[in-house]
């Protein structure tokens, strides 16, 4: 048998949604052969946590979840601060692991105090969190992660693979998609027919709707969620939960400038309203009927 | 006098137990839960929708409750504000069909992942947990994985979908989604019969006596056992008194029970109280905890209230022989799900694609002043949502989860339901299981 990598999976300010995603990973029983989870809060007490903490034992991967704080106020666990028990862990592990956008930019619970709630490495995009610099720290953000996103990296990083980051720390394979790829309603999109309400097949929900697809790093519309949709084919805008200003204000609506939406991600103003000038100046009929015709 | 004070693991976030011990019994149980989040505060100030983005973020294993319970509020500040909405019978069965596929992965996940488990910890303080080892547990998880799946051809994704809008459901599923998720809810099904129940569905909602439960080998007649031997079926009884003020397709309206007598209830009753948590005294407070009481009496909410206020026959016969016990509590969790599984089947096969998915609201929502309440029983019970708005901005957003009904902290005089329930056992690791069959999720507690 390969030798297994081990895990201790550690919580900060958090929901536990990171850790819910990840068990639905489909192939769990090939994760198992390759991991041993050594702690994770919610289901495991293979080994008693304070004699884990209390050892000098190294590990491979430290999991972070939830928002990060030095302020024992804010944050402690096993009633000692939080800081003791991660700065303890931290040094005597392989690979640190921010999972979500909570532990990689401080996330939704950051808002109530940015000064001093943030993410490992970052607090919203600046760099800075909990760390000034570590050099062995990937973030996997997402509100939640994907559970592929997860177990991925971890595999690649388990069988000696080299994991390309983006300028964020975020694996490139999984980052350098943008949510809009892969989503049903390209089509509108390209021809600028927007969505006149929610609850309906058809339509952008780029335009009015708040929908941060285009601009949002994530290949979820290439890999789905559980297996079968996603936010966009579920009919609801992309929230942009994978970027590190989520959660955005007025995320059901379309911030505009000039009653002009922010272009796509590295796309000049210049090239996207020539373009979008030029599609919308025409009306493709097909498009602006239902997708499923049911007269005939 | 001695006080011990335990952390209490492997639930939903964190919580620790201070008992006070007199003659090796407990006398009082004080429960605190820290780790304050904060996300009613986050939500002051943003525009009303931003609620639906934010509030699933409470928690991360009832997400879709969270999402469900704020549209619900804010409709009903359009209906304080004079606009009633029709929201289409389609959009109604889909959110129950989201809500259920939460609760049933949720029953699943906490019996085979948490009561199991804690089970045989009780009989061997070095057993290790079943996580990530035992076939059983693969199977389990395979099942959970299902009963989400079958929610997310309508949500989007599980956890934080975002699938509901004022007025309706966001997504306007196909027919062959409907066959899609009608594939995954029969693989949990299959699941529960074989593992969970040990018969077919059919037969095991059939029952009305507990021997019944009992007659073919399975995980939850294997629980019931192991529950039966340490005493469960005596510990950790409490007040006997249950409340269920959201809606459900197994009772009509919102009820209340003391013992089988069951009455109507109405949500104006409740009450949230502040006693002992920081956010009332900063140096005495020991818990970020609210209480929830129901006119100034502790009741208990979930499952096994769902079920009694419902008169539904199996549970009836065990409350009968075992009253409120922590094994009741515990069954009531494997029953509801064989309902639950029963009526998604049944809304699977009803639900009209032909309706409008949603139907807008006509007054801009930026102009949008009032208030609004959303009530839904959620997996471990009722939750409510509670949001004032001006000129479509929160102004404020109150939060009332099922644990803080449960897992309140009263004191001596008027102990919470919880409380009641730990007081006069004998040893710490029973006042553990006891506490564990709340099915204790700390983070939304602490939200």
């Amino acid at each position: 048998m390969s030798h297994k990598s081990s895990i201790i999976w550690l919580q900060g300010l958090t929901c536990n949604g990171n850790s819910h995603s990840f068990l639905n990973y489909a192939h769990m029983p090939s994760f198992a052969a390759s991991f041993e989870m050594l702690y994770h809060p919610l289901w495991c007490g293979a080994e008693d946590f304070m004699s884990l903490l209390n050892s000098d034992v190294t590990f491979d991967f430290l999991i972070l979840e939830g928002a990060l704080s030095h302020d024992e106020r804010l944050i402690q666990r096993f009633n000692l601060p939080f800081y003791e028990i991660l700065d303890t862990l931290a040094v005597r592990a392989k690979h640190i692991i921010c999972a979500g956008s909570c532990a990689s930019f401080g996330g939704v619970f950051r808002l109530r105090n940015p000064e001093k709630i943030t993410g490992a490495l970052f607090s919203g995009k600046e760099k800075g969190g909990y760390w000034l610099e570590k050099n062995n720290v990937i973030n996997i953000s997402g509100c939640p992660i994907h559970p592929r996103w997860l177990v991925e990296t971890l595999l690649a990083l388990h069988n000696g693979e080299k994991v390309l980051l983006d300028e964020f720390l975020r694996p490139k394979e999984v980052f350098s998609y943008l949510a809009h790829h892969g989503c049903l309603r390209n089509e509108y999109f390209e021809w600028k027919v927007d969505s006149k309400q929610l609850g309906e097949r058809e339509g952008c929900l780029f335009y009015e709707h708040g929908c941060l697809g285009p601009m949002s790093h994530a290949n979820c519309n290439k890999i789905l969620w559980n297996d079968v949709s996603s936010k966009t084919r579920a009919g609801s805008p992309c929230l942009g939960c994978t970027e590190f200003d989520f959660p955005r204000r007025a995320l059901y609506e379309t911030q505009k400038n000039m009653s002009l939406p922010q272009t796509p991600f590295g796309i000049s103003k210049r090239a996207y309203y020539t373009l979008a000038g030029v599609a919308k100046s025409f009306k493709i009929e097909r498009l602006e009927k239902k997708l499923i015709d049911e007269d005939n | 006098m001695k006080i011990t004070k335990e952390i209490i693991q492997r639930i939903e976030g964190e919580a620790t137990l201070e008992l006070e011990w007199e003659e090796e019994q407990v006398r009082f149980a004080k429960i605190k839960f820290f780790n304050y989040r904060g996300i009613e505060e986050i939500l002051k100030k943003r525009p009303l929708l931003d609620a639906l983005a934010l509030t699933p973020r409470v928690c991360g294993i009832c997400s879709h409750s969270h999402a469900i319970a704020s549209v619900l509020a804010i409709e009903d500040c359009f209906k304080s504000a004079g606009e009633s909405l029709h929201v289409n019978q389609k959009a109604k069965d889909i959110r129950e069909i989201a809500l259920n596929a939460e609760k049933i992965h949720n029953h699943i996940k906490w019996y085979f992942f948490t009561i199991l488990p804690e089970l045989k910890r009780v009989s061997d303080p070095k057993y290790s947990g079943n996580a990530f080892k035992e076939k059983q547990w693969f199977q389990a998880q395979s099942a959970i994985m299902d009963s989400l799946k079958m929610g997310a051809h309508f949500t989007g994704q599980w956890p934080h979908g975002s699938f509901v809008m004022a007025g309706g459901v966001t997504c306007d599923p196909l027919r062959s989604d409907l066959v899609s998720a009608h594939g995954c809810l029969d693989a949990v099904i299959a699941f529960c019969e074989e593992h969970f129940y040990g018969m077919s569905l059919e037969e095991f909602l059939s029952f009305d006596s507990a021997l019944q439960v009992m007659s073919a080998p399975s995980a939850l007649s294997y629980g019931i056992d192991e529950m039966l031997k340490h005493g469960f079926d005596r510990l950790g009884r409490s007040f006997d008194r249950f409340l269920a003020l959201g809606e459900s397709f197994m009772y009509e309206g919102s009820l209340k029970s003391t013992k089988t007598t069951v009455l109507g209830a109405d949500v104006k009753y409740v009450h949230e109280s502040l006693d002992h948590t920081f956010f009332a005294d900063k140096n005495n407070g020991y818990t970020y905890s609210k209480s929830a009481m129901y006119k100034k009496s502790y009741y208990e909410v979930g499952p096994l209230a769902r079920l009694m206020v419902a008169k539904e026959p199996l549970m009836r016969d065990f409350h009968r022989r075992f009253k409120d016990a922590a094994l009741t509590r515990v069954v009531a969790r494997a029953v509801e799900c064989a309902h639950l599984l029963w009526r998604t089947k049944a809304l699977l096969n009803s639900v009209d694609l032909k309706e409008a998915s949603l139907i807008p609201p006509k007054k801009e929502i930026h102009s949008l002043s009032g208030e609004g309440m959303g009530v839904i029983e959620a997996p471990r019970g009722t939750l409510i949502h509670h949001v004032v708005v001006h000129q479509g901005i929160i102004e404020s957003y109150d939060i009332i989860t099922p644990t803080v009904w449960n897992l309140g902290n009263g004191d001596k005089q008027n102990p919470s339901t919880a409380q009641k329930a730990l007081i006069g056992l004998n040893s710490f690791t029973k006042a553990d299981f006891v506490l564990k069959s709340f099915d204790v999720c700390s983070v939304c507690t602490t939200q």
